[in-house]
């Protein structure tokens, strides 16, 4: 169980302050509101890639407000998937988990037969589907989740929505999404947070 | 939060560390160097600049300088405008292989520029050697030869990249009918930074040319060469006191040229980037046969020397009953490997090149890495810091490598004589000072154009530092880590004017310098000039396989000199 307690962060202004967020295993949450209001700043906080000002993040009972990021066990997916060129599909893949199943993990995001294609050569959705196997892999305490269905089209963008909701609820693994789309948020989320 | 700050104040140290150990290697030798000439001559600024008129060393030696550089840099952009215009705006069969036949002269070490044109003027070739005049025209043509390159590398990428059809659209416009006003109204204002930047380092280069001047225009000497002749007997108290002063004047000089010639150049490129398209476009070109008659001349200039190198190395002269008489053997070869009484032997050139390109690399490469990490974090929390930092790697550029080798050799002389004149490693001190500003000016590009978010991920996805440099950064840098390490060991291994003045007190040889002594041999000695041209073949060969290599890696997009 991940808890957020009093969370504040400030850059020239406050971008949040006395912020709480409880997120129960299993348990999908959405995070919205507009340009600019820390959206993606929290989720860095969360998985150490910034660091709050104040307040603590518990996960599963450890203190982990000041772990370094690859120490926490939080995955995250970018708003851009995030593949690295010098690398094919299959080990973007194994950097998430050497001993990792990718044929199985690649057939969970319906990506079978790709584990030899180089990641330049992939569309948007297609990235994005192997940046969440690749996160998945990993077997991320909580996954987080920053916009990352806002770079592909709609119908696309809706279809990947309910295939990685329902891979999360399969896996029990607990998910923050960020998002200024609010149909997105309920569509993929169990609760909806807007920060303001 | 305490672990945090624990890994950002050892990240800091890092960088501070590093920024010592530069300003240590770079820039204490120089004003050790300073000081100690200083001391001999004395602080009568004045009398230092007029001891470079006065002095019969030094007298006419600036407006020479000058003069070379001014008409080198004229003849290089009418020789490479040209070639660059057919190689951007036409389609050619083998255009790579072309382009990287013209651009080789570049990356040819100096002495091997010098010792080819010697071939061509000599009587192996043309036979001009007695005609002075001669001498400068192959001087200026030696320079053109050099600095082809830089005209095509900083010209070719705007005149490709370029769309066609705005050439098209032109044409059918009233003010664009005539080749003339195409000229004016579109090319000349797109090209002119690039032939300005290309022009500004040519003249840099021609100014501070000391191997072609030393052995083309025998007598003759620019402020480059006559400061490596009078060097080895400066910094010493009370004795020629004249010399230390043309030295410092000089230095001052050639100082000044060179940083407002670079800060030019520096100007010129910022405004080059803008007529680059950032992701150029392949458009369809039409084929020129006519070009040719361009292309041909240059390609066959391009290779000449260094045909003339490997060849004269098999042509022994022979002198009977007083008539000389040419003939063809491999006994060059077999002499340049052979130690004598006199001469050291090509192996231990060969070794010693070897291992000074390898040290040099060794401290030179992690030297860069870590200035460049340290600019990049910089630019971030304290740009001024930053610029300053830049500023500095730079400035080892506006310092010509007699310059360089001057540093050393009196900064050295200052600490301890000892171990100047005992020491193998000296020359690796001047080298990685010259290679350094080479190795950040190739990987910062790179480094600063790495997206922070692929480190990201990888702590994301748990990959531990160590990981993520070996993973991620090493792999997404490989190309640019390569092209400066081959580049450093290139630039060593063909180091001229700064190994030429250290070495000069000492055992210590280098492929460079022992092709310098070989020709140095008096007349009489028949198997001198052909070992020499034997040992620059050699010479030839790994400066020619290396810039092969390097070529792999390079975007052809880049342009510019790296």
């Amino acid at each position: 169980m991940l808890i957020c307690n009093n969370l504040e962060k400030s850059f020239d202004n406050v971008l949040f302050s006395n912020f709480d967020l409880t997120v129960k295993p299993g348990e999908i949450i959405a995070i919205t509101g507009p340009s600019g209001c820390g959206k993606t700043t929290l989720l860095r906080c969360i998985c150490g890639l910034d660091f709050i000002d104040s307040g603590t993040i518990t996960l599963d009972d450890n203190d982990i407000t000041e772990w370094p990021a690859e120490d926490r066990g939080i995955g995250m997916i970018f708003q851009r998937p995030v593949l690295f060129p010098h690398l094919n599909v299959e080990q973007n893949l194994l950097l998430g988990n050497k001993s990792g199943d990718v044929e199985q993990s690649l057939k969970e995001v319906n990506m079978s037969g790709f584990e030899n294609r180089s990641v330049n050569n992939l569309s948007g959705g297609e990235g994005q589907r192997i940046s969440l196997a690749r996160a998945l892999l990993a077997n991320p305490r909580v996954l987080l989740l920053d916009e990352p269905f806002s770079s592909i089209d709609e119908e696309l963008s809706m279809k990947l929505v309910e295939d990685v909701r329902k891979i999360l609820k399969k896996r029990q693994t607990p998910a923050i999404l960020v998002t200024h789309n609010k149909t997105i948020a309920r569509k993929f989320a169990d609760s909806v947070i807007s920060l303001s | 939060m305490l672990q945090w700050l624990m890994h950002k104040m050892r990240t800091k140290l890092i960088h501070k560390l590093t920024i010592f150990c530069y300003f240590s290697i770079i820039l204490i030798p120089l004003w050790l160097a300073v000081d100690r000439l200083v001391w001999v001559a004395g602080y009568d600024v004045v009398g230092w600049f007029h001891a470079i008129n006065e002095n019969y060393i030094s007298n006419g030696v600036l407006g020479f300088t000058v003069f070379q550089a001014l008409l080198s840099t004229i003849i290089t952009l009418l020789y490479g405008l040209p070639i660059a215009w057919q190689l951007g705006r036409y389609e050619w069969k083998f255009q790579s292989l072309i382009k990287s036949i013209l651009t080789m002269p570049f990356v040819m070490p100096s002495i091997i520029a010098a010792i080819g044109f010697l071939q061509i003027i000599g009587n192996n070739g043309l036979d001009l050697r007695s005609n002075d005049s001669a001498m400068y025209t192959t001087l200026i043509l030696a320079h053109a030869w050099f600095n082809l390159s830089l005209v095509i590398r900083f010209c070719e990428p705007v005149l490709s990249t370029l769309d066609p059809s705005l050439e098209d659209q032109l044409r059918l416009l009233p003010a664009g009918k005539s080749f003339y006003s195409r000229l004016r109204i579109l090319w000349i204002p797109l090209l002119a930074p690039s032939i300005a930047a290309a022009a500004c380092m040519t003249f840099v280069f021609s100014f501070t040319s000391f191997a072609l001047v030393r052995w083309i225009t025998v007598g003759e000497n620019t402020l480059e060469s006559m400061m490596a002749e009078i060097g080895s007997s400066a910094g010493i108290n009370g004795y020629m006191i004249a010399r230390n002063e043309i030295i410092l004047s000089s230095s001052i000089i050639q100082f000044a040229i060179l940083l407002v010639s670079l800060w030019i150049m520096s100007e010129l490129q910022s405004r080059r980037k803008n007529a680059i398209p950032f992701k150029p476009e392949k458009f369809v070109k039409k084929r020129n046969p006519i070009g040719w008659a361009i292309i041909l001349p240059g390609l066959c200039f391009s290779v000449l020397p260094l045909v003339m190198i490997f060849i004269s190395s098999f042509r022994i002269r022979t002198i009977e009953n007083g008539v000389s008489t040419l003939n063809w053997s491999t006994e060059g070869w077999s002499f340049a490997f052979t130690p004598t009484n006199v001469l050291p032997s090509a192996y231990d050139a060969l070794l010693n090149s070897l291992g000074y390109a390898f040290f040099t690399l060794l401290f030179a490469l992690p030297l860069g890495w870590g200035l460049c990490n340290a600019i990049i974090h910089h630019e971030k929390v304290n740009p001024r810091f930053a610029r300053f930092i830049d500023i500095m790697t730079l400035l080892p550029f506006a310092v010509s490598s007699v310059m360089i080798g001057l540093g050393v050799m009196l900064g050295m002389i200052r600490i301890n004589p000892e171990f100047f004149y005992s020491s193998w490693f000296t020359p690796v001190i001047a080298h990685v000072m010259i290679t350094t500003p080479f190795v950040v000016r190739i990987l910062l590009p790179a480094m600063r154009s790495l997206d922070p978010i692929y480190d990201e991920c990888g702590m994301t996805l748990g990959l531990s530092k160590v990981n993520r440099f070996v993973k991620i950064r090493l792999p997404l840098l490989k190309g640019s880590i390569i092209i400066a390490s081959i580049f450093t060991i290139a630039m060593s291994l063909g180091e001229f004017g700064a190994s030429w003045v250290v070495t000069r007190n000492s055992d210590w040889t280098t492929l460079p310098i022992i092709i310098d002594t070989f020709r140095g041999v008096p007349y009489d000695r028949t198997l001198t000039v052909p070992a020499a041209n034997a040992i620059a073949s050699i010479l030839m060969l790994m400066a020619l396989s290396v810039f092969t290599f390097t070529e792999r890696f390079r975007k052809s997009e880049q342009g510019g000199m790296f």
